[in-house]
This record gives C-alpha cells, sequence and structure tokens, in this order.
C-alpha cells in the first residue's frame, strides 16, 4: 500500500512537471515570461490566442487522448483476458478512418467535420461489434475475431476511395499518422465530456473487471453478469478509443504499453490500476507530443510515429518476456 | 436444499443429459461420480446457473432461473475445474468472494473481513494471505480458491474436481475443511473422478450412468451395485476394515 501511494505520488509529480512543459516549451513565438503574463490576465490578443486556441487544448487533448486509449486498453486487455489486446485490435482504428476518408470524399477541403466523422466512424463500428458479438456469443475469442472482421471490411474500404479518388491518399496518410498538430477545437471539446463520462463509468465499475481475470465461470459464480459487462467494457474501450481518433487520429501502442508498464509495478485491483493507467496514459502522451514539438525544432514530429518508434520494441520485449516467464526455451 | 425435477441439459451440436429427481441437503456431502464424458461437470454447471436447461432446480423455495445473479450468488458458491490464476494476492481472491454483498459500489466492512479471515483460517492459508497466487504450488491455488468459495458464505458450496493438483496430505486436509463446513450446515455437491475418496468421504453418492443420474446412495448401499460399480468403473468397493487404512473403501476387481 505504501509502495503504491509513492509510486502514485511520483506520477503526479511527474504529470504536473510534463504539465508545465508542455505549457511552457513549443514552437509558437511566445516565451515563459509572456505566457506568464497572459495566464495572469496581461497578454495580448494574439498571445491570448496562441496559449487558450492552440496550446492548451492540445495539452488538454493529448492528456485526455494518452488516458482514453491507455484506458480502453487496459479494459480491452482485462475483459479478453488478453494482455496483447488494444483498440487497434476491434477495428475501430481503422473505422474511423474509413469516415474520414469518406468525409473527405465527399467534402474535399473541408476540415472542420473530420474530427466528427471519425468519432462517428468508430461509434458506428462499437454498435456492429455490439450487435455480432451479441449475435455470435460474447465469447473472448468470437470478440476478437469479429474485431479482426471489421477491421478487414474497413481497411478495404479505405483502399478502395484511395483506388477511387487517389487525392484523399493525403487525408489517410495525416490520419494514420496520429499527431496534435492540427487539432480541431471542436474535436476536443465534443471528445473530452465523452471521455470523461466513459472514465467514470470504468472507474466505477472496475471491480467487474477483477472477476473476469479469474474466469467467466468463477466470475459468473461470484455473481457477476459476465456477458453483460464484457458488453459494457468493451463498448466503455470503444468509445474511448473513438472520442480519442477523432481529436488526433490513429495513434497506436498506447493502449498496449501503458496498461502493462502498469502491471510490471501495481498487483492489485483493477481500480487501483486504472488511477495509474489514467495517469500514465496522460503523462506519456504529453510527453511524447513535447518531445514532438522540441526535439526537432522548427519541425514538428507526429507524436504517433514516435509512439510507433517505441512501442513496436516494447511489445517484441513484451513477447519475449511472455515466453520467459511461460518457461518456453 | 437443492431439489431437481425432471432436468434435462443439452449442448446445441451434443448429447443430452437427464435427471429425473435429485435432492441435496445442507449439512451433508454428496458426491457425483461417472466415467469421463457421462456429464457430471454439465449437471454441476446447471445447478450452478451457469448451463441452460429444461425441469426445476430448486433453491429452497425459488426457482434457479428466477434468481438475478446476485441472489444466486447468495445461495450457491461454485467453484469450476478451470480457474485463471490472475496477478493477485491470496487475500484479494479470497476478498472477491464478497463480491455478491458488496458488488461494484461498496467497501469491505468488518463483516466482510471476518469472513475473508476465517476464510482463510479455514483453508489454512492465513499464513499465505500475502502471497501471489502465481506463486503458489497448484493445491495451494486449489485451496485459496476454496477460500474464496467460503468467504461467500452460501448455504450450497458446488465444487467441481476439488482435489485436482493436490497432493494426498492436502487432499485429507482439503476434506477436513468439507467436514467442518458440513458440521456447519452447509450443504456440499462436489464432482469427483476418484472413487476411493468419494466412498471415504461422501454422505451419499450420485452416479451418473448413460447420461442419466441415478438416486443418491451412501457408499454403503452403492457398495452392494457391484455390477453397476463394475460396469461403470470395471471394479467394485469393498470397506477397509484395518483401522491403520487411509481410506475407508479400497477398490478391487
Amino acid at each position: 500500500m505504501k509502495k503504491n501511494r509513492t509510486i502514485a505520488g511520483f506520477m503526479i509529480g511527474i504529470f504536473l512537471v510534463s504539465l508545465l512543459w508542455a505549457l511552457f516549451a513549443g514552437n509558437s513565438a511566445i516565451s515563459t515570461k509572456e505566457i506568464i503574463q497572459v495566464l495572469i490576465g496581461k497578454g495580448t490578443s494574439v498571445q491570448q490566442t496562441i496559449l487558450f486556441r492552440v496550446r492548451i487544448p492540445r495539452i488538454v487533448a493529448a492528456a485526455f487522448t494518452g488516458a482514453a486509449l491507455s484506458v480502453s486498453g487496459f479494459l480491452l486487455q482485462n475483459s479478453l483476458n488478453n494482455v496483447l489486446a488494444s483498440p487497434g485490435i476491434l477495428g475501430i482504428h481503422n473505422g474511423a478512418g474509413l469516415f474520414v476518408l469518406l468525409y473527405a470524399w465527399l467534402f474535399p477541403y473541408r476540415y472542420a467535420g473530420k474530427g466528427i466523422a471519425a468519432f462517428l466512424g468508430a461509434l458506428l463500428v462499437t454498435a456492429v461489434i455490439y450487435l455480432l458479438t451479441t449475435k455470435t456469443g460474447i465469447s473472448k475469442t468470437s470478440v476478437v475475431l469479429s474485431g479482426v472482421a471489421i477491421s478487414a471490411l474497413c481497411l478495404s474500404g479505405i483502399d478502395m476511395i484511395i483506388s477511387l479518388k487517389p487525392e484523399t491518399v493525403a487525408d489517410r496518410t495525416a490520419f494514420s499518422l496520429g499527431g496534435f498538430g492540427s487539432l480541431n477545437s471542436t474535436a476536443v471539446w465534443m471528445a473530452v465530456p465523452v471521455i470523461v463520462i466513459v472514465l467514470f463509468v470504468s472507474i466505477l465499475t472496475a471491480p467487474a473487471l477483477d472477476l473476469m481475470l479469474l474466469g467467466d465461470e468463477v466470475a459468473s459464480g461470484l455473481g457477476l453478469s459476465v456477458r453483460r459487462y464484457r458488453i459494457l467494457h468493451i463498448t466503455c474501450a470503444a468509445l474511448l478509443s473513438g472520442a480519442a481518433v477523432s481529436m488526433c487520429g490513429i495513434i497506436g501502442f498506447v493502449g498496449l504499453i501503458v496498461p502493462n508498464v502498469v502491471r510490471l509495478f501495481y498487483r492489485g485491483k483493477s481500480r487501483g490500476a486504472l488511477l495509474f493507467v489514467v495517469l500514465l496514459g496522460a503523462e506519456f502522451l504529453l510527453i511524447c507530443d513535447t518531445l514532438g514539438r522540441v526535439l526537432f525544432f522548427p519541425y514538428e514530429l507526429p507524436c504517433g510515429l514516435f509512439l510507433s518508434l517505441i512501442g513496436a520494441p516494447f511489445l517484441i520485449w513484451m513477447l519475449i518476456r511472455r515466453r520467459k516467464r511461460l518457461g518456453v526455451k | 436444499m437443492i431439489q431437481v425435477e425432471n432436468l434435462t441439459m443439452k449442448y446445441t451440436y451434443g448429447p443430452s443429459f437427464l435427471v429425473p429427481h435429485a435432492t441435496f441437503l445442507p449439512g451433508e456431502i454428496a458426491t457425483v461420480i461417472g466415467r469421463n464424458g457421462s456429464g457430471k461437470s454439465t449437471f454441476l454447471r446447471a445447478l450452478a446457473g451457469q448451463m441452460p436447461y429444461e425441469g426445476s432446480i430448486r433453491i429452497g423455495e425459488k426457482e434457479l432461473k428466477t434468481l438475478n445473479p446476485i441472489e444466486r450468488a447468495r445461495q450457491i458458491a461454485f467453484l469450476p475445474q478451470n480457474v485463471n490464476v490472475a496477478h493477485l494476492s491470496v487475500k484479494m481472491l479470497v476478498e472477491h468472494g464478497r463480491y455478491p454483498y458488496h458488488g461494484n459500489v461498496r467497501r469491505l466492512n468488518k463483516e466482510d473481513d471476518e469472513h475473508v479471515e476465517r476464510a482463510l483460517f479455514m483453508a489454512g492459508l492465513s499464513d499465505l494471505s500475502g502471497r501471489e497466487l502465481g506463486e503458489l504450488s497448484g493445491g495451494e491455488q486449489r485451496r485459496a480458491f476454496l477460500a474464496m468459495v467460503i468467504a461467500q458464505n452460501t448455504p450450497m458450496i458446488l465444487l467441481d474436481e476439488p482435489t485436482t493438483y493436490m497432493d494426498h496430505r492436502y487432499q485429507e486436509d482439503f476434506y477436513e475443511v468439507l467436514k467442518k463446513l458440513a458440521g456447519e450446515g452447509k450443504g456440499i455437491v462436489m464432482v469427483c473422478h476418484d472413487i476411493v475418496q468419494s466412498f471415504t468421504y461422501s454422505d451419499r453418492i450420485f452416479l451418473m450412468q448413460d447420461r442419466c443420474l441415478s438416486e443418491g446412495m451412501t457408499p454403503e448401499e452403492l457398495a452392494k451395485e457391484e455390477a453397476c460399480l463394475r460396469e461403470n468403473f470395471g471394479a467394485v468397493m469393498k470397506k477397509d476394515s484395518d483401522p491403520k487404512a487411509l481410506y475407508r473403501y479400497t477398490m478391487k476387481r
């Protein structure tokens, strides 16, 4: 318990530092002193615009996206009992991508609605997963296979649109290289309330995740409606992922990395783990985004790219570690 | 008490199983035996409300189908044969046994803590309560899950092959715990593939034969059904009069 509190304190400290760093670091022409002036209400209108319309929404988006994707991965991993599960496997990313491309095809050069299109795509995929899993049974395998099927379907839709309308390739690339460089504040203010509500529901129903980890029969014997909670948690995961994707495009690996890192140091119930996942996810993406902004200044690297660079080796390391733990030579 | 009448269980693409009549009483250890694939575990899953069925299963005065999962979990505790060993301590696992009483919202209170401590003590795990499940032996893990089931504090307890992975000493201790629970008025229904143990520790034995459950018999009564035992297990059961014998019955060809 004491160890957990120490780690929580340490992580809150890192979060605050990363928040300040994200606030004060950046490539816009505004100094630390000017930022402080704006914060106490003395800046110019240009400085206020930079801070309140660009930088703060970006910080909010990065923190909430990190938390949302991480919790999404955590919910999927626990409810499907598979530590390698992540939002991408349910086809949510490709569903959102398909809708972004459809939007780009139907409404070329209109960027404002892309976030909403991505969110609608993610929601639609969630609804289809819900219907498919209730029709095919709610076993862990059928959920994953339904996700794989939907993902493949969306991917073929994406390829078809690119074949028919080659000019949409740019939108596809921008979406799959997820980042906060071209953030749409409407998408942020739409997504954040959804994320807050779903996070609250996830934390409230976290004890059900603990029981599901013991196996469906044990969980059911303890009075858990396994089917209902699995559907609830998968829907929550899809909503979180969809809301995040609508803000910043596809950012892979966060949902995979963060929950597994938390499992390395936290041994306890899911409610406690979820709080660590929220905190670590938020600060992880904040740091990655700020690094992307400052590392090659004046150029900016999308943080999705950063995460893939970190995430792919991490996944390989996890597979090796898992193999060693199972004692396979 | 569990009362079963005209029960039929059927897998979508498999055989159906029949239980014309069976009653499981509080304060007794009842064991279901039978050959592999005879439907023992299927029957136990139906009693636990985890298998669709036709007919009637009454828990006390209520029909099992009419109970919601929480109400059911307050009447029947179920330990299946296969469980997942999650990353958590023994105590945390046993605390899960109180889920039917606190659900997702309420924190464990003093009464819950008392049930958890008592369950750990009965299962002989008080010293191991802080250990991780994954660090324990297979037999200790089984006992930890038994402690979780004890903490659930239900009138009826269903156990599917509970002594799997246990060595002889652990098995003896395990059955002593079951006897204590039965002594407190809990009804135990278990599936067991070990015929000698079933005859030694059970008050009544139900034989699953030709996908149909027989009426419950005491071990003495069933031992007299030699032709039936020979047909099912290729052996008969003889009482061992040696006071130093480990089990009250031995198997003979």
